[in-house]
């Protein structure tokens, strides 16, 4: 895996610096309202991870997160709600459900790929749009989605600091995953499927294991989040806009970097929630589409490697 | 750590064109086979389906006493026969060594995580085929045609192979570096690899082979020692496109 005094020194910082976070409110530096936003901006950093380890890496573009997000997120609800399922069992129940959805994305990938592929995970959110909507309305709530559904923390410090820690585990996990030999194999498959057959490994096993750990985040992600809301709406889940959201994110960030996705997930976060009070509307996407656009073209690899080139220059000037 | 490659009655049909003809050939253990032929003759579809990367339409593929011809390509490769591709298939975004590291992974996920990169090994292999120690970290967009071939013939080598099948591996190389190739490939000889080897150029070709198959439009003309091969009416004819009579 061959870490360096540096990656701890970096990790170290990063979750002294976020589990500290609610100090600053303590301290009057800081308002509950930038806490909840913090809160927002940790799961959608847990939803491009989870595009990353599936897109970023393997070339596999998926248009159809909110699929994967969905089954973990209406699993949890409908369970506890619906067949009283203490939280302790929905959780884990609604991922593993999750990580068989991520199967189900998995049968289009092993036959095509590229826009094709994209478009077949685009229709699978649309039809999970759909279907929630008309099949058994009694358990899926129909249009409406469902509400009442039991929370586990009380108050913005108690939410952050379980969102924050579900990110942080979530992050260091993939990033320890994606340094191993695996991590470099899905790199090798999103460059050239043929030559890592050729070079004597499964790709559909690749794939599999991608697709799984994929559908792993995304479904806890997709479970905490509903119990943190306590609400769940089909029209807000299932939304292009949130397709898209992620996966910004996870480009402006960095793709197939992991921590570049966190970034650019807190990033679009507090861009468009600083862009809340000049720009109420949906204009707020105008703008925020325009500096992803400027980003992305300043550097395609992302913030992740804007900051990296940086602490090079300057460890190279130190 | 040889094995030997037995190939018998290959067809292959890609609608109504037949670019294997009733296809039979044996490379004995520690065997150097030239396949020669021209443009279009069905040499890399040849290699294709010894690999499994095209179904053969009929025929059977043998490595030692076992069938691999209903192998997918990774159980074929794990059975010992890996090949070179005429146009290189560098992964590009990563380092010399993280391609090679590829070819050395074993095709378990869980083995992939729980075990670090055999570093050393890389860097044998890479020194092995001719790279410098200051290499290992370039990514192959860096290198030239000829680092580019010496990069497939490593990573090859890193899936352990009995067989080595090579594709035009002098295709688009200088005069120095088919001199590295080639000693490469006299050296692997001496301990023993067994190869079939296609190549345009039979002028680097004759002296890395033992014998030589030549094939046209599918079908095996000739078969012998490379002078006899190549004086062959047939198969001058078919260099020359002359359709048999020239």
């Amino acid at each position: 895996m061959n870490l360096r005094w540096y990656h701890f020194a970096a990790w170290g910082a990063l979750i002294a610096a976020m589990l500290l976070m609610p100090r600053l409110v303590d301290l009057g530096l800081m308002g509950r309202g930038t806490l909840r936003t913090m809160i927002q901006a940790c799961y959608l950093a847990m939803f491009a991870i989870s595009w990353d380890v599936l897109s970023g890496r393997t070339g596999y573009i998926s248009f159809g997160h909110p699929f994967l997000i969905g089954i973990g997120a209406y699993g949890t609800a409908i369970l506890s709600k619906k067949f009283g399922v203490p939280v302790e069992l929905s959780i884990p129940l609604a991922v593993l459900i999750t990580m068989i959805g991520g199967l189900v994305v998995l049968l289009p990938a092993l036959r095509i790929k590229g826009s094709y592929f994209a478009l077949v995970t685009l229709a699978f959110m649309e039809l999970m749009y759909q279907l929630v909507q008309v099949i058994r309305p009694d358990l899926t709530g129909g249009t409406r989605g469902l509400s009442g559904i039991k929370t586990l923390t009380r108050g913005a410090e108690n939410g952050y600091m379980l969102a924050v820690s579900l990110m942080l585990a979530v992050a260091l996990g993939c990033w320890l995953l994606m340094r191993t030999r695996f991590g470099t194999a899905l790199w090798a498959l999103g460059q050239n499927e043929e030559a890592v057959s050729g070079s004597g490994l499964s790709t559909i096993r690749l794939k599999a294991m991608a697709f799984l750990v994929s559908a792993f985040v995304a479904g806890l992600a997709g479970a905490f989040l509903v119990h943190y809301n306590g609400s769940l709406a089909p029209r807000a889940m299932f939304d292009i806009n949130s397709v898209f959201t992620i996966i910004v994110a996870a480009l402006i960030g960095g793709a197939g970097t992991i921590l570049g996705p966190v970034l650019g997930a807190f990033f679009l976060t507090f861009l468009l929630e600083w862009l809340r009070p000049f720009l109420p509307g949906a204009e707020r996407f105008l703008v925020y589409g325009a500096v992803a656009l400027v980003l992305y073209m300043y550097q395609p690899k992302g913030i992740y490697a804007i900051i990296e080139g940086g602490l090079k220059r300057l460890w190279g000037r130190a | 750590m040889s094995a030997r490659l037995q190939v018998s009655n290959l067809v292959k049909r890609f609608g109504g064109l037949t670019a294997t003809n009733d296809m039979s050939f044996t490379v004995e253990p520690g065997e150097s086979v030239g396949l020669i032929g021209p443009n279009g003759a069905g040499k890399t579809t040849i290699f294709s389906q010894i690999m499994g990367e095209h179904r053969q339409t009929s025929g059977q593929i043998h490595m030692g006493e076992q069938e691999i011809s209903a192998l997918s390509t990774p159980a074929r490769i794990r059975r010992g026969v890996s090949r070179t591709y005429q146009v290189p298939r560098p992964f590009p975004e990563i380092t010399v060594a993280e391609n090679i590291r590829v070819g050395l992974m074993p095709d378990s996920v869980w083995q992939m995580v729980t075990r670090g990169a055999d570093r050393d090994r890389e860097r044998e292999l890479a020194l092995a085929v001719g790279f410098a120690e200051a290499d290992l970290d370039r990514t192959p967009a860096e290198l030239s045609m000829g680092d580019l071939r010496k990069l497939e013939m490593a990573r090859t080598l890193a899936t352990d192979p009995k067989v080595m099948l090579l594709d035009e591996v002098f295709a688009g190389l200088t005069v120095g570096e088919i001199a590295t190739i080639s000693a490469l490939v006299q050296k692997l000889r001496d301990q023993g690899m067994t190869f079939l080897i296609v190549s345009h150029d039979l002028k680097a070709l004759e002296p890395l082979i033992d014998r030589a198959i030549a094939i046209d439009r599918g079908t095996k003309i000739a078969e012998g020692a490379y002078s006899e091969v190549i004086a062959d009416a047939g198969v001058r004819a078919s260099y020359l496109g002359g359709g048999g009579d020239a």
